[in-house]
């Protein structure tokens, strides 16, 4: 490879950080295989009994089982359809509703009680009130999603909003800036670093409450299929979907993250 | 007939504080054109818990078309506050401030403002932050575009359209600004302390720059700063303010050739007798 390709590619070997760098992506890897094995070895000694707690090779015999019986694909689309409507859904509402509460002394007034004092309330004990409201059809379940999103965008977004500073707004008084272009150019790249952070916590927020809520009342669902596994004692299928739960919030939250670091050029850091 | 009083009362001033240079032939001009300008009485106070504040109080000040000013003063003496009045960023006031005949209430696109901080938005380039300033325009893209290019070529930052603001050094950041505050046209520049947060080296050649603009765009200009040599180096006059309530001391001519240069005995005469007033 010549130099000039080395360096339009960001590669030097030469360079501490890079080599620096290289080691720490792989030390990223110690600590899930140092699990894996602990796991396995825990297994292997039995120290729980194996009706249990199975080994990873059995967890992963039964993810086969479930991919080629179509089984799994179904619970998890209907799971990630769920979540992706929901989120939307709060996401997109709660982002408005923070940036007007910020900017409305009005709306701020009149809402901003409740919002608070609702956004207390964790998700998982609304879970009966939106079964009784609801049924315990699809609309629950989106509606559960929707809350959890909802109310951790809006706060983020409702701060982040709070946060821009007096001097932006001067700028934008000065050159007398139309409201379209205000927001369009100043409030929303300005808000964007915290609102996407927001994101995040409230995606895996609201994975978390549809997992559990499927749990308690699905008919189908990745949850759904964990609570049936465990009564008809498939340890290892719970499993699946213990791994499975974990894995799709990591990816997405990696996804996030990538676009956190990606979408904010500006950022110095 | 009141700008015809003024003028003459300005130039009864002049006799009496400074005898007539025979290299002042601009400053003559300068004070045969008209008053663009006419603060007059003006009064500004704060609600702080409960108590009221007293900023500003009995200013009174005529700016001549083409005039640079520079307003010196302590920390504190209201010298900002004086400046946002004549921007429109603050339209509470008592008194009148009358530009081009009419009161300020609000902000102008024909008066440019530069803040301390360059204020420039981390997430625009160069030239999308100059282009920001043609928001409220009608004018087409094509002549903003033209336009923009020009006034960061004059500003010299040639090569940097495309970079972000964290990208360029401070001075070249308040270069921005000031070519965004320009690419209007303003008639009128205010310019709020905007060297003070930069280094000794890049202040004087952005002092230096800042004359060289003045003197191509022949706009009116205000200068607020704490920097004395600055505020001689640059104003035809010195407008000294004191504190509480802000007011003003005098009104100091410059009558020097430009460009200045700072070591001659009367450009010093002139900076100690500002800094008597310090003392």
């Amino acid at each position: 490879m010549s130099i000039g390709v080395r360096v339009a590619l960001g590669i030097n070997q030469a360079d501490p950080t890079f080599r620096r760098r290289s080691r720490l992506r792989l030390a990223a890897f110690i600590s899930p295989i140092a699990f894996l094995l602990l796991w396995t070895w825990v297994t292997k000694i039995e120290l729980f009994s194996p009706q249990l707690l199975v080994s990873p090779f059995v967890v992963l015999q039964a993810f086969h089982e479930l991919l080629d019986s179509g089984e799994l694909w179904e619970h998890l689309s209907i799971s990630l359809s769920r979540l992706g409507i929901g989120f939307l859904i709060g996401a997109s509402s709660g982002l408005l509703f923070g940036i007007l509460m910020a900017l409305s002394k009005r709306v701020e007034g009149f809402f901003s009680p409740v919002f608070q004092a609702v956004r207390q309330v964790p998700s998982i004990a609304l879970i009966p009130i939106f079964i009784l409201l609801f049924g315990i059809d699809e609309i629950f379940k989106i509606a559960i999603v929707t809350k959890a999103a909802f109310f951790t965008v809006a706060l983020a977004s409702y701060e982040a909003t709070k946060g821009v500073s007096r001097n932006y707004f001067e700028v934008a008084q000065a050159y007398k800036l139309p409201t379209y272009t205000l927001y369009t150019k100043i409030v929303i790249p300005a808000i964007l670093p915290p609102v996407l952070t927001g994101f995040r916590i409230a995606f895996s927020r609201s994975w978390t409450i549809l997992v559990a809520a499927e749990l308690l009342a699905a008919d189908s669902g990745l949850g759904h299929m964990m609570q049936m596994g465990r009564e008809v004692f498939r340890i290892d299928i719970v499993m699946v979907g213990v791994v499975l739960t974990g894995l799709i919030g990591f990816g997405i939250d990696r996804i996030f993250k990538w676009g956190e670091a990606n979408l904010i050029p500006w950022r110095t850091a | 007939m009141s700008s015809l009083n003024a003028v003459l009362s300005f130039k009864r001033d002049k006799v009496l504080a400074v005898q007539p240079s025979s290299q002042d032939i601009s400053a003559i001009g300068k004070a045969l054109s008209p008053v663009t300008l006419e603060i007059k009485n003006v009064e500004k106070s704060y609600q702080l818990t409960g108590e009221r504040l007293q900023v500003l109080t009995g200013i009174n000040l005529d700016v001549r078309a083409g005039e640079f000013i520079s307003i010196v003063g302590a920390s504190g003496c209201g010298k900002s506050t004086l400046l946002r009045l004549v921007a429109g960023l603050d339209a509470g006031y008592g008194g009148d401030i009358v530009y081009q005949g009419s009161r300020i209430t609000g902000t102008d696109l024909n008066r440019g403002i530069v803040f301390q901080e360059h204020r420039l938005f981390p997430w625009l380039t160069v030239e999308a932050n100059i282009l920001l300033a043609f928001s409220a325009t009608e004018i087409p893209k094509a002549e903003q575009k033209k336009r923009v290019q020009a006034q960061i070529d004059l500003v010299g930052l040639s090569g940097f359209e495309k970079a972000y603001p964290h990208q360029i050094s401070g001075g070249m950041s308040q270069r921005v600004a000031i070519a965004r505050a320009l690419v209007l046209r303003p008639q009128l520049l205010l310019l709020d302390e905007p060297f003070a947060a930069l280094d000794a080296l890049t202040r004087l050649k952005l002092q230096q720059e800042l004359q060289r603009l003045w003197e191509h765009e022949g706009l009116t200009t205000i200068l607020v700063t704490h920097d004395v040599e600055e505020a001689v180096f640059l104003g035809d006059r010195v407008v000294v303010m004191e504190s509480h309530p802000g007011r003003i001391k005098r009104i100091l001519p410059v009558d020097l050739p430009r460009p200045r240069v700072r070591s001659t005995l009367e450009f010093q005469r002139i900076k100690d007798d500002v800094l008597t007033d310090f003392s």
